[in-house]
């Protein structure tokens, strides 16, 4: 019955947390120093995850550029500071959605999708701060004892309804499964809040600007909003808590964070410039992902957000690249002039010029097309389509 | 007809918390293949993939470090015992590091794909393909993992890999009680514990899976130095060209 006890611890945490909502987030609590697991549930599942990390750091997913990575440790180290800092190692993954996640032997995986979304280096110290969180708390441990009793108790009370099956034991079982499963993702919510929590009490002691965390959802929200639009559907909800939700919504957490942020901190660098270039040797794998996602209305939000300090010419050609892809007539007239821009900007782009190459041939100006591929294979001689690509020129000098 | 519904209600209950048992174990050898007694070939063992835990009172995986440890030690020794009478050369893979890591990851996870498709789609009844049916009955087994094996490290000096998987849940004390209240009350068979095992035969030339063994219902306390003997005995005894004698009875 102890899932009942934390239901209640649960719930009894979050009122005090709504109460102390006006405050600013106290410091986070001192650290206890290196963690061993205790008893033989914790044991088991270290050694479990030990054995999943061994699986990960083989991993063909698994992004192992030097400078990359150290540059993502470097933030977590500056937001949970150097000591705490030492107990995880950091997997970057090339997947291209919005996830990350750390696991109780200190394993904290972030996907490519988050790198190329964040905006700032304290956006990204707050991610890496708030999964830190999970682990200081120990949540996985908790939700895993959370969900064991709750499945015995089920377990247990299915038994008793089959003894006595009446359509009345039936619904009440069916009702006691829906507040168990119910609670347990409440329960899982709760721990998400707790991690903000400890997250931006980290931010706040860090030279990082707190104000970034809430400016994350805010932008995902962004995001998801442009998505919907994109599609035709309509404005997507990020205040209802969906039974099975995982998380809090969004735009609860964007108050809260924004609320927990210490005012002082506003003033402080958020490091978009050392973010930016960190993942510029990245940013065009990253794009060409998230354009296969076919995702119309997020890669153009997505593009158009990095575009807001500027356009260069890897922006242009994701862009034409969206564009191009989706491909009805309208959109390869536009991905043509994109890629304009990015060629005007960058005359060595080589892979720019095969985009306005093939996006010509097909809107009625097939002699541009040849000369734009002409240039793609003179500029990239050894590329992987080129026997592809010269099927579309003409055989120059032989008459046909 | 009241009491059928009763039963198919409290049936359909217990059923959502727990898995029917099936007494199911299976061997198949691929097509044309023969491995003779002291033919003089290599084989290659890869690390086994060991995990061991116990089972809740509602059927979730409950890890246990204490007892994988100790299954780990006890299978391994075991499979040396066992290796003279396997009737050619064991060889166990050298530990790999860097990319030569990521290649033996990848094939592991490889061959981990491939035997449960050919326990899901091939072996046992339930969500078998017709295709695959259709070879069962000619006598059919064309599984491979590709020539890439052959890239392997510690492939060039060998004939064979040979992969092995165990996973072993047994179950709680509560688990027990419910099993047994289960039957005796309403009548329904609530399955305690989970023991399942497979080993594998490639060919590191071709990739082509040679032969393959999967019980999802195995013997041996692998917790025990003498129940992985049995466990690992189980595992091999149907292995191509070998002289381990078989149980009398499971």
């Amino acid at each position: 019955m102890s899932l009942f006890h934390s239901a209640v611890a649960g719930a009894l945490a979050l009122t005090s947390a709504a109460a102390d909502k006006q405050t600013v987030a106290p410091p986070p609590p001192p650290y206890a120093g290196v963690y061993q697991p205790q008893g033989v549930d914790e044991i088991g599942m270290w050694r479990e995850d030990d054995e999943s990390e061994r699986k990960l750091a083989a991993s063909a997913l698994v992004i192992r550029d030097e400078k990359l990575n150290a540059y993502v440790r470097n933030v977590l180290c500056e937001t949970v500071g150097a000591d705490r800092c030492r107990s995880v190692r950091i997997y970057i993954m090339r997947e291209p959605t919005i996830n990350a996640s750390m696991s109780p032997n200190g394993t904290l995986r972030i996907f490519s999708g988050f790198l190329l979304r964040l905006r700032n280096e304290a956006e990204l110290g707050a991610i890496l701060g708030h999964e830190f969180g999970h682990y200081e708390k120990r949540h996985t441990l908790n939700r895993f004892k959370a969900a064991r009793s709750g499945t015995d108790l089920l377990a247990w009370t299915a038994l008793l309804a089959s003894m006595a099956p009446s359509y009345d034991a039936r619904r009440s079982y069916n009702d006691l499964e829906l507040s168990v499963y119910g609670s347990l993702y409440r329960f899982s919510r709760d721990n998400e809040r707790e991690a903000d929590f400890l997250g931006i009490s980290y931010l706040n002691r860090s030279l990082l600007r707190p104000q970034a965390a809430a400016s994350v959802f805010q932008g995902l929200m962004g995001e998801f909003e442009a998505s919907a639009r994109a599609k035709g559907l309509k404005k997507p909800n990020f205040s209802k808590i969906a039974f099975a939700a995982s998380h809090p919504p969004d735009a609860e957490r964007a108050a809260y964070l924004t609320l927990l942020a210490a005012p002082a901190g506003a003033s402080r660098d958020n490091g978009a410039d050392r973010y930016r270039g960190a993942l510029a040797p990245w940013l065009p794998a990253f794009l060409s992902d998230q354009i296969k996602l076919n995702d119309f209305g997020a890669s153009e939000y997505i593009i158009n957000s990095l575009a807001a300090s500027g356009w260069t010419p890897t922006l242009w050609m994701a862009r034409g690249d969206l564009y191009r892809l989706r491909g009805n007539p309208r959109d390869l007239v536009n991905a043509a002039e994109f890629y304009e821009a990015a060629v005007q900007l960058d005359p060595t782009l080589a892979d720019a010029y095969r985009g306005l190459g093939l996006s010509l041939i097909k809107t009625g100006r097939p002699s541009d097309g040849q000369a734009a591929l002409r240039k793609y294979l003179e500029l990239k001689p050894d590329a992987a389509d080129r026997a592809f690509i010269q099927m579309m020129l003409p055989v120059q000098g032989v008459g046909q | 007809m009241k009491l059928f519904c009763r039963r198919v209600i409290a049936a359909l209950l217990l059923c959502a918390v727990s898995g029917i048992a099936h007494a199911q174990e299976k061997t198949a050898v691929r097509q044309g293949f023969e491995l003779k007694r002291n033919s003089q070939k290599k084989i290659l063992v890869f690390r086994p993939a060991v995990s061991v835990g116990a089972q809740s009172t509602g059927g979730m995986f409950e890890p246990n470090a204490d007892w994988t440890e100790k299954s780990k030690a006890n299978i391994r020794i075991a499979l040396e015992k066992f290796q003279r009478q396997l009737g050619n050369e064991i060889v166990i893979a050298p530990e790999a590091y860097g990319e030569d890591a990521r290649k033996v990851e990848e094939y592991m996870a490889l061959f981990s794909a491939i035997s449960q498709a050919v326990i899901e789609y091939q072996f046992f009844i339930g969500n078998r393909l017709p295709t695959k049916k259709m070879d069962n009955k000619a006598g059919i087994f064309d599984w491979s993992l590709g020539a890439g094996v052959a890239d392997l490290p510690g492939a060039k000096d060998a004939n064979y890999a040979l992969f092995i998987y165990n996973r072993d849940a047994y179950g709680s004390t509560g688990r027990k009680v419910l099993q047994v209240l289960a039957l005796l009350g309403p009548g329904i068979a609530v399955q305690s514990g989970e023991h399942r095992g497979y080993a594998g035969l490639i060919d590191l030339k071709t990739g082509d899976l040679l032969w393959l063994n999967a019980d999802s219902q195995i013997g041996g306390d692998v917790r025990e130095p003498d129940g992985s003997e049995k466990r690992v005995r189980q595992l091999l005894e149907d292995f191509p060209g070998s002289a381990i004698e078989k149980e009398a009875a499971k």
